[in-house]
């Protein structure tokens, strides 16, 4: 640990930090266009340009190392004029596209101006007229005009993704950033280009022109999309925006996680997220010819009931669950104590999403949020006879459609006709809608609380971040009413207390 | 003043046809030097003359040569490399030109006795790419040098060995300063580098890398013959030996002129340059290349060597002395300035990039008519916010420059504004 | 891709990119020779390149779009390159610009229709001492007038190179 002084106070910090990083670690935030924690120092804003005392010349914040009893200066008179030249700089040659451009509301211009400049307008020139709608990406943008040479997109594709697709063109304030001809980016981590630009240089089709940013909440959650459990943010539509609109979430971003998915997400988590407004299941519903909605009472009466029956019979095998590998501990936890401790005999398979591939770097090939928490419960995908385990079966219930990736629809349907009770607990429309009873909507993660076990072993927890959509309800809510309704409720309490 | 000992270091014998070609420079102590070096000196006693010669660079800078290869460090596992900035792309400087094409062997020599100085085994000579002539004639002398082993495995038969290469450069200004230099030497955009680290520890491809002049190495070889004591007996006692100086503009006779640092700014150009052209009067001296402060024609009565100048906030620069004269505008000079930094900026720092560019559609409106008394304070404003908030030098240098016209000629751009 | 080098330039690029401990080194005096080659750099030319040097095209475009000397279209048979810096600009550059313009029929930075000269404005040359000066492709010619001009646009047209 060594000393330092900023803008008066003492401080202790590690060694080995530049003067951004300790400063930030102190609570002192110094502004900065090009610096990326994840991407090695650039340098050439200018922005974080700061006073040490007894250097005559101002330095940079983001690559001076700091040295015992260094006295820095952030927010001194010179310093704040420094900021205020390269603000200037940078929005003369700056188109004023505030009212057309997402970025507005979380642009480092906007706030470092908002928050250092407030100074007149002093630019009488005509400011560069570029191409605004170049395509450099099957979904990004590239704004010519806007673009303030951070080079944050450049490096990001040479350093974390090595694929370097971007390069810096011409020379002086000719320069720009470009694709080679047509080659679009098209690798998994592009997505990350739109939130690393400062300002709204390249932005995202998926999200532009579609909401302003500040009628936007986010909150943390996991990327239930494979098996790596990024940190997610998701962006959802506050209570603050005055019409009434069916779309919750407009976009998904990295939360930072240096163990996990550092500052990134893939393009596959990122634009995943329809499913949690989109073809979701409602209501409690059961056919009878045809659908029609029930209450969740009636469901556990029942299915309760039909428990009940079986367990009396001494007809347990009768029973079989077919669980998926995405739902948290917590509910695989609550399965083990209902079925294979509360009524031992019923036969519960397990089937997960089919694999992909994987991009060596985040996305693994395991699509399943919880595999790991699924196996520590002795739920593991086997290779097993589907029709032989239908076979004789009175009560089935379904959570998720994942069945349907590992056999044929065509026999699928056919085993289950011969079955008298078949239940679906899941979130959103799938095949399996068609072939059973009762269909009963589940929550999505978003909707939940819980935790995922990640492939590489580690256990995050996650909370609920919007309200769950029509009648849906998390599994483990389901799984306890219904223990309630199936003569097993004394037990299942005790079981869940002991454990 | 008149000058001091009018000994010719630099362009000795030049007088003598086809110095050029090896054995002709031979027959004029030409390699000398070399003998001496490698057979009769340690590397440290090479340093120790080139510190007390109190060489300073040549190339605009004026950092003590001596000073710069002792920080390359002596124990590393890297190879270390030489690289001799011909780039000269400084407007006004066309002295290493000179050099190149009339005594290449003097600047070879100079660079195998520095490499043997300083540990290197592989130097390349980093020539802009217009000197397409310039860099065929080097070529040349360097077959010749190698076909009598001065260059090659086992010089002279030591264990010293050195490689020589000719790199051309492809029009850029910015590469004549050494870390750009460095990036163009890689194959890459010349963007100047972050320092520190500097050149000396982390270099070409990440090893120790010494970067001089032309000028600033050929003088290696009368400084091995003649030592270091007497070499700064040539100039002035922390500024040592003679300078090339290019004069131009607009004298009767423009050329390259060896002088002893510190000769009066006056005496060269009126003494030495002829004068002014039939029928002009001197209006305004630019003494070191167009990145100095100009100078009013009250203040050319001064010793060019860089501490006379940096007094009158100005420099001495690649010594490059422009004459401009009463019938030039002096709005014409700020074109010229502005034109060229905006041309040359590499774009990579905001104030540099953005600022050259803002000036110069200022001063082209001026020039358009349409210009305002406010302009030039702006300007001034503008010049001021890229100084010393820069990544390398030529923010600095574009600032200076505009700042040196506009405060001293602000009266006469202030009328060419009202007229238009 | 049909775009190959002679195998004479080919043996230069090879005996080049020895000369360098990494390869990239060698790719300003690569598309020198390529631009003697074939005139200019194009798309195709740039893939050649980066094929040689085992990096990205656009790794190559980002070089030649920053370096003066490099052209993405063709030029013609003489590139005139006229200085604007200082010492010329002081000995009347801009007036002889204007004058070989007009003689030319073309504006800076066109070529004349029967593609025989081209004209730029450079900054310094590094011959002040001959200012104002020009350079046509690799030569050098300075304390230009009109006369010279005429004389020099003259023999060009015919061919006849000093």
């Amino acid at each position: 640990m060594i000393k330092i002084t900023i803008n008066g106070k003492n401080y202790k910090v590690k060694e080995g930090l530049t003067i951004l990083e300790a400063s930030k670690q102190v609570g002192i935030e110094i502004p900065h266009f090009c610096y990326h924690p994840a991407l090695e120092s650039e340098g050439s804003c200018r922005m974080c340009l700061v006073e040490i005392k007894g250097v005559p010349k101002l330095q940079l914040a983001c690559s001076t190392p700091i040295k015992d009893g260094m006295e820095i200066e952030t927010e001194n008179e010179r310093v704040i004029e420094a900021r205020k030249a390269v603000l200037e700089f940078l929005l003369a040659g700056h188109p004023l596209d505030c009212p057309i451009c997402d970025k507005a509301g979380e642009c480092k211009l906007q706030d470092y101006y908002y928050k250092f400049g407030l100074f007149e307008d002093r630019f009488e020139e005509e400011k560069p007229k570029r191409d605004k709608l170049f395509r450099i990406a099957p979904n990004l943008i590239y704004d010519q005009e806007r673009c303030i040479l951070c080079t944050r997109c450049v490096r990001f594709l040479r350093e974390i993704t090595k694929t370097g697709e971007l390069g810096v063109l011409n020379r002086g304030k000719e320069s720009l950033i470009s694709i080679y001809e047509q080659e679009l980016i098209e690798n998994n981590y592009s997505g990350n280009l739109a939130d690393i630009c400062p300002v709204g240089a390249i932005t995202d089709i998926d999200f532009r022109f579609k909401i302003r940013t500040w009628f936007l909440e986010r909150k943390k959650s996991i990327c239930p999309i494979c098996s790596r459990g990024c940190n997610i943010n998701i962006h959802f539509l506050s209570p603050s925006f005055p019409f009434k609109v069916e779309k919750r979430v407009f976009r998904i971003t990295p939360e930072p996680n240096v163990k996990i998915n550092g500052y990134w997400i893939c393009n596959l988590g990122r634009y995943n997220y329809h499913y949690i407004d989109n073809d979701r299941i409602l209501h409690p519903l059961k056919r009878n010819g045809e659908l029609k909605q029930i209450s969740w009472e009636e469901f556990y009466e029942d299915i309760g009931n039909k428990i009940k029956i079986l367990i009396r019979r001494k007809k347990e095998e009768k029973i079989g669950v077919i669980v998926n590998l995405s739902l948290t501990n917590e509910e695989y936890e609550t399965l083990e104590i209902f079925f294979n401790k509360c009524i031992p005999g019923t036969e519960i398979i397990t089937f997960g999403k089919k694999s992909g591939k994987e991009d060596n770097f985040l996305l693994t090939e395991d699509r399943n949020a919880n595999r790991k928490g699924a196996g520590k419960y002795r739920f593991k995908e086997k290779k097993i006879d589907i029709l032989k385990f239908l076979n004789k079966k009175e009560l089935v219930i379904f959570f998720g459609h994942e069945i349907t990736e590992h056999c044929n629809i065509q026999l699928l349907s056919e085993a289950l006709k011969d079955i008298k009770t078949k239940v679906l607990i899941a979130s959103n429309k799938g095949p399996l809608i068609n072939l059973v009873d009762y269909i009963l909507p589940s929550t999505v993660i978003a909707e939940k609380e819980g935790s995922f076990t990640n492939s590489q072993g580690i256990t995050q927890k996650f909370y609920r971040v919007l309200e769950p959509l029509g009648e849906s309800r998390p599994e483990i809510e389901i799984l306890t009413s219904l223990a309630q309704k199936s003569g097993i409720w004394r037990n299942f309490l005790m079981t869940r207390r002991a454990g | 003043m008149t000058s001091m000992i009018e000994e010719k270091l630099l362009t000795r014998n030049l007088e003598v046809e086809n110095l050029y070609k090896i054995e002709i420079y031979q027959k004029y102590d030409g390699y000398k030097a070399l003998k001496k070096a490698l057979l009769q000196m340690t590397p440290e006693q090479i340093l120790e003359e080139v510190k007390k010669a109190n060489l300073r660079g040549r190339g605009g800078a004026g950092f003590p040569a001596g000073l710069k290869w002792s920080f390359v460090p002596k124990d590393t596992h890297k190879p270390k490399y030489l690289c001799v900035n011909a780039d000269e792309g400084e407007p006004g400087t066309f002295k290493d030109r000179f050099i190149m094409t009339n005594n290449p062997h003097l600047l070879i020599e100079g660079i195998i006795i520095t490499c043997y100085c300083v540990g290197i085994h592989t130097a390349f000579i980093y020539i802009r790419g217009e000197y397409e002539h310039v860099a065929q004639r080097l070529e040349t002398a360097i077959k010749e040098a190698y076909k009598k082993n001065y260059l090659g495995d086992n010089i002279l038969k030591t264990n010293f060995s050195l490689n020589l290469y000719i790199h051309r450069g492809a029009g850029a200004y910015i590469c004549g300063e050494e870390t750009a230099l460095l990036e163009s030497l890689e194959g890459k955009r010349g963007h100047p580098r972050l320092k520190p680290p500097f050149p000396a520890s982390v270099g070409l491809y990440k090893c120790p890398t010494v970067i001089n002049n032309v000028e600033t190495i050929s003088n290696i070889p009368i400084i091995v013959l003649k030592g270091g004591e007497w070499f700064v007996k040539k100039g002035l006692p922390n500024d040592g030996g003679t300078r090339l100086f290019s004069v131009s503009g607009s004298v009767k006779n423009p050329g390259v002129y060896e002088l002893p640092t510190g000769t009066n700014l006056k005496d060269i150009i009126f003494n030495y340059a002829g004068g002014m052209k039939e029928g002009r009067t001197l209006k305004a001296v630019i003494p070191g290349g167009l990145s100095a402060p100009i100078l009013r024609e009250d203040e050319i009565d001064i010793p060019m060597d860089c501490e006379s100048l940096m007094k009158v906030n100005s420099m001495l620069g690649s010594s490059a002395i422009i004459v401009i004269d009463d019938r030039t505008p002096i709005i014409d000079v700020l074109r010229v300035i502005v034109n060229f930094y905006a041309h040359e900026s590499c774009g990579q720092c905001t104030p540099c990039r953005n600022g050259t560019w803002w000036m110069k559609n200022i001063v082209h409106r001026i020039c358009n008519g349409y210009g305002k008394i406010s302009d030039i304070d702006n300007l001034l404003r503008i010049a001021n916010n890229i100084c010393g908030k820069t990544l390398c030098p030529m923010g600095d240098a574009a600032s200076m420059a505009v700042r040196g016209v506009l405060e001293k000629f602000r009266q006469e751009i202030e009328d060419y504004i009202k007229k238009r | 891709m049909s775009l190959k080098f002679s195998p004479q330039i080919e043996k230069e690029i090879n005996k080049i990119i020895k000369n360098y401990p990494q390869k990239q080194s060698a790719l300003l005096s690569i598309l020198h020779l390529a631009q003697k080659e074939f005139g200019y750099i194009s798309e195709e030319v740039e893939r050649l390149v980066a094929q040689i040097l085992d990096i990205k095209p656009i790794r190559v475009r980002e070089v030649v779009t920053f370096y003066t000397m490099f052209h993405q279209r063709p030029v013609g048979k003489y590139h005139i390159k006229v200085c604007r810096n200082i010492s010329c600009s002081i000995n009347g550059a801009e007036e002889l610009i204007d004058y070989i313009s007009e003689k030319l029929g073309i504006k800076v930075g066109e070529t004349t229709p029967d593609k025989k000269f081209t004209l730029s404005v450079v900054e310094c040359l590094g011959a002040c001492e001959h200012a104002p000066c020009m350079q046509v492709n690799s030569e050098y010619y300075g304390n230009l007038d009109k006369k010279k001009i005429d004389l020099i646009l003259e023999r060009l047209n015919n061919d006849i190179n000093d």
